[in-house]
């Protein structure tokens, strides 16, 4: 594996567009962008996104009010299963707008801010799709992983063995926060941001979240 | 928020859809560990925090005032006022949807009603609803159904029938309005003027017939038209009656003494009448009209205070002149008839029970009196006075009796004091004299007050009963419904009630209402005066729904309410009142400091 200042070295070298120099300079400090994608299936090369949505966290603060939210007029045909999960149809992505745009705007809302995901790496590997043959560079930003602080809080010390479920419902669940409504893009990326400022002041405080399902110190609703 | 934000929950439910998405747009979540302060007392609160998750602590100092949950919201007083009166800390971790400040100050000057709520305390937002129902007052007026009016019948009369005949019909069926049909001309009126005139002014025989003297050119309305129909027809066509119809069926007569009757209310009829009754019959008229009196009032949205008012009013007039008509001149010199209970308090609307009783200056004959106890009691009953079940009336001789007797019985409630004894203290600190020597009540009551102002023992142990019943509202602020609903009497009006009885007894007050002994009470620095003020809200608030539940039942004795029939407004004025109370007898544990009695 390369290590990741050396991969941003050699990426910050192959970018042919000046203008998005900022991507490889650190970001406002205690600023990050949780961001998510709806796409028009699962496999990266194949598929499309049709949808980004992504929200600043400043300190302990989600400014949805500054958000980011666009739809993308995709160039493959949408599968009849993920019109279904994201209820976005043809006609309703017949207005987004193209791509090329939507792809450079995203990158000056993340600036050199860490990207916050619930498993990111499909995101940006759907992210650098398109920015790869563009700016002929991949998202140099680091990243964190929220399904990776919840099991690091939750079955860090679990035996081996136990049964493990880090899907985003059980997230929610265990750190009481409500849903909002599921796959829209924004709102997958506002509860990824909650649960990301839940998840980080547990690991501050030193506090676990109980493997016995339901009572979870703290979290009773 | 997002896209998720609750716009259903109050008072986010009174914003338009252009106004939620404003707001949505406008709105950032933050998040909070236990611990930290999210408000601080004194702070501009440059956000309004609504809930997502968690629990939030209200505090003035060190002292806890109130814990928020999901939905709740604060701080309003930051928002309007531009500085937080306390500080809201994080209980646990807790998500809040931040609303900016700006944004809500302009939804506020722009939605009249979401800009009730965020008023500075309970007694501004009570004030704000008083407006509206004001403004709404011809409103609601004006939405009642022609068909829910007094209506005289429509009673058809055959065309060829003789004057004498039509004025004898009119007097059996109580009413001065005939229909009669004409083969020609239709359906006419002909009225008990029509009649008088034609014999008096015209000379006619009573053997003439009806139809020349009817009128053709009848107006009509419909059952189911507003009641403002009614009164624009009766301009537009200068009738003073109109014929009312269902389909082609005529159902009744509309006279305008009744429409007009029907807006306005006729207490200052009632209270003439009351003066000029020559016998107990004539009384009993003005005793069912003064019972009718309290849903008209209601329905055109007059509020409890002023219909307690209006009716204690009438009350006592009426008691008065039973006095005068019933009682022996020895007795009317000697003695001084009291109402106590509510009826004292002049809180009394729906009637509940006869509280009365006399106070005589030395004894007079016992055969008189005797029989006069019989007779009064048994007059109110017919009025529909309902006797009282612990036996507090005239007829009762604890109730009838001398200065010397009360003042031997005031030593012995205060020195035994049992419940009754307690019960008796505090109906009888409620009285006010209605007839004859008021200067004996005042006497009276004068003793009773310093035999207990001074009995701190005894004045706990009387405040005691404000821990009876249990105020319906939990921790969270959120109502705690029995079986679907609350009741208003044991969780909030009684513990005013009587707390505010229980300081005003210790501070020797003679006034007998709760509202003058509030203010009596706010003016001696016993109260903070916001406090009083929201106190004395939350009482009239909570009589005015009870006063609703009652006349929705037709026992008219229920004081519960169903949460769920309410309105959100409604709703949210009820947990504020009951939070009112939660703090009063909070107030009062500590004042009497009832904790000694475990």
């Amino acid at each position: 594996m390369i290590p990741p200042r050396l991969k941003r070295f050699y990426h910050r070298r192959r970018l042919n567009d000046p203008e998005f120099a900022f991507l490889f300079e650190p970001g406002p400090e205690d600023e990050l962008v949780c961001f998510d994608c709806e796409t028009t299936g699962l496999n990266p090369s194949r598929d499309d996104i049709i949808s980004i949505g992504a929200v600043k966290i400043r300190g302990d603060r989600i400014l949805a009010s500054e958000r980011f939210q666009r739809i993308v007029r995709p160039k493959a045909a949408m599968s009849a299963d993920a019109i279904k999960v994201h209820r976005l149809r043809a006609a309703d992505v017949a207005y987004g707008e193209g791509v090329e745009t939507v792809i450079p705007d995203f990158l000056r809302f993340v600036g050199g801010r860490p990207l916050v995901g619930y498993y990111l790496q499909f995101d940006v590997a759907m992210v650098n799709k398109y920015l790869k043959p563009m700016k002929h560079i991949k998202l140099p930003n680091p990243m964190i992983e929220v399904s990776e602080q919840y099991y690091e809080r939750k079955y860090g010390d679990a035996p081996a063995g136990s049964h493990i479920d880090l899907s985003f419902a059980a997230i929610l669940k265990d750190l009481g926060i409500p849903p909002l409504d599921a796959h829209d893009a924004f709102n997958d990326a506002m509860m990824t941001a909650m649960m990301y400022l839940a998840l980080r002041d547990l690991k501050a405080r030193g506090v676990r979240i109980a493997r016995q399902t339901h009572v979870s110190p703290g979290y009773g609703g | 928020m997002p896209n998720a934000f609750d716009a259903a929950n109050p008072p986010f439910d009174r914003l338009t859809p252009g106004e939620i998405e404003m707001l949505r747009a406008a709105i950032d979540v933050g998040y909070f560990k236990p611990g930290a302060t999210i408000v601080r007392a004194g702070g501009d609160g440059q956000s309004l925090f609504i809930i997502i998750k968690g629990a939030v602590e209200e505090r003035e100092g060190d002292e806890l005032v109130g814990l928020l949950g999901p939905k709740d919201f604060f701080d309003t007083r930051a928002i309007v006022q531009g500085a937080a009166a306390h500080s809201f800390v994080a209980r646990e971790e807790t998500l809040c949807y931040l609303a900016p400040k700006d944004v809500i100050q302009r939804l506020i000057r722009d939605n009249a009603r979401f800009g009730a709520f965020f008023y500075l305390d309970i007694s501004r937002k009570l004030e704000a609803i008083a407006r509206t129902e004001d403004e709404m007052r011809s409103g609601s007026l004006m939405r009642t159904r022609i068909g829910d009016l007094f209506l005289h019948p429509a009673e058809f009369i055959d065309a060829t029938a003789t004057i004498e005949q039509a004025g004898r019909r009119m007097r059996e069926i109580n009413s001065n309005t005939l229909l009669l049909r004409d083969a020609g001309q239709g359906v006419g009126i002909v009225t008990g003027m029509n009649l008088s005139k034609a014999v008096v002014l015209h000379k006619m025989p009573i053997t003439a017939p009806i139809a020349p003297l009817a009128h053709f050119d009848l107006s009509t309305v419909a059952e189911n038209d507003f009641v403002f129909e009614a009164l624009l027809e009766m301009t537009k066509s200068n009738k003073r009656r109109l014929a009312v119809k269902r389909g082609d069926e005529f159902v009744g007569i509309l006279e305008d003494i009744d429409l007009l009757g029907f807006l306005a209310g006729n207490t200052q009829v009632i209270a003439g009448r009351i003066d000029r009754a020559k016998s107990l019959a004539d009384l009993r008229i003005a005793a069912r009209e003064i019972a009718d009196q309290v849903r008209t009032l209601r329905r055109q949205d007059v509020r409890f205070e002023t219909i307690a008012e209006i009716v204690s009013d009438l009350n006592r007039r009426l008691f008065a002149k039973t006095f005068a008509l019933i009682a022996p001149p020895d007795l009317r010199k000697r003695g001084c008839l009291i109402v106590m209970g509510s009826e004292g308090r002049g809180e009394q609307t729906i009637r509940t029970d006869q509280d009365n009783g006399i106070i005589l200056a030395e004894p007079v004959d016992a055969a008189m009196l005797d029989g006069f106890r019989a007779e009064f009691t048994a007059a109110l009953e017919e009025f529909g006075y309902p006797p009282c079940p612990g036996n507090v009336m005239v007829r009762n001789p604890f109730w009838s009796k001398t200065l010397d007797e009360y003042l031997g019985n005031f030593n012995e409630w205060v020195a035994a004091p049992d419940q009754n004894a307690m019960m008796n203290v505090a109906i009888f600190y409620d009285a006010v004299a209605v007839s004859g020597r008021t200067d004996l009540l005042k006497r009276a009551k004068t003793a009773l007050i310093e035999s207990v102002r001074a009995e701190r023992v005894y004045l706990a142990r009387f405040a005691l009963a404000v821990e009876s019943f249990e105020t319906p509202i939990s921790l969270f602020n959120t109502l705690v419904a029995t079986d679907g609903a609350l009741d208003l009497k044991k969780g909030g009006i009684f513990p005013i009630v009587h707390g505010v009885r229980a300081l005003a007894l210790e501070h020797g007050l003679e006034e007998t209402s709760t509202e003058a002994r509030l203010e009596k009470l706010g003016e001696l620095n016993v109260l903070r005066a916001d406090f009083t003020r929201d106190l004395l809200q939350s009482f009239q608030y909570l009589s005015t729904l009870r006063l609703d539940s009652q006349l929705e039942e037709l026992s008219g004795s229920r004081s519960l309410v169903r949460p769920a029939e309410l309105s959100s407004v409604e709703r949210d004025l009820l947990r504020d009142s009951f939070k009112v109370v939660k703090q009063f007898r909070d107030f009062l544990r500590r004042h009497f400091n009832l904790g000694m009695f475990g």
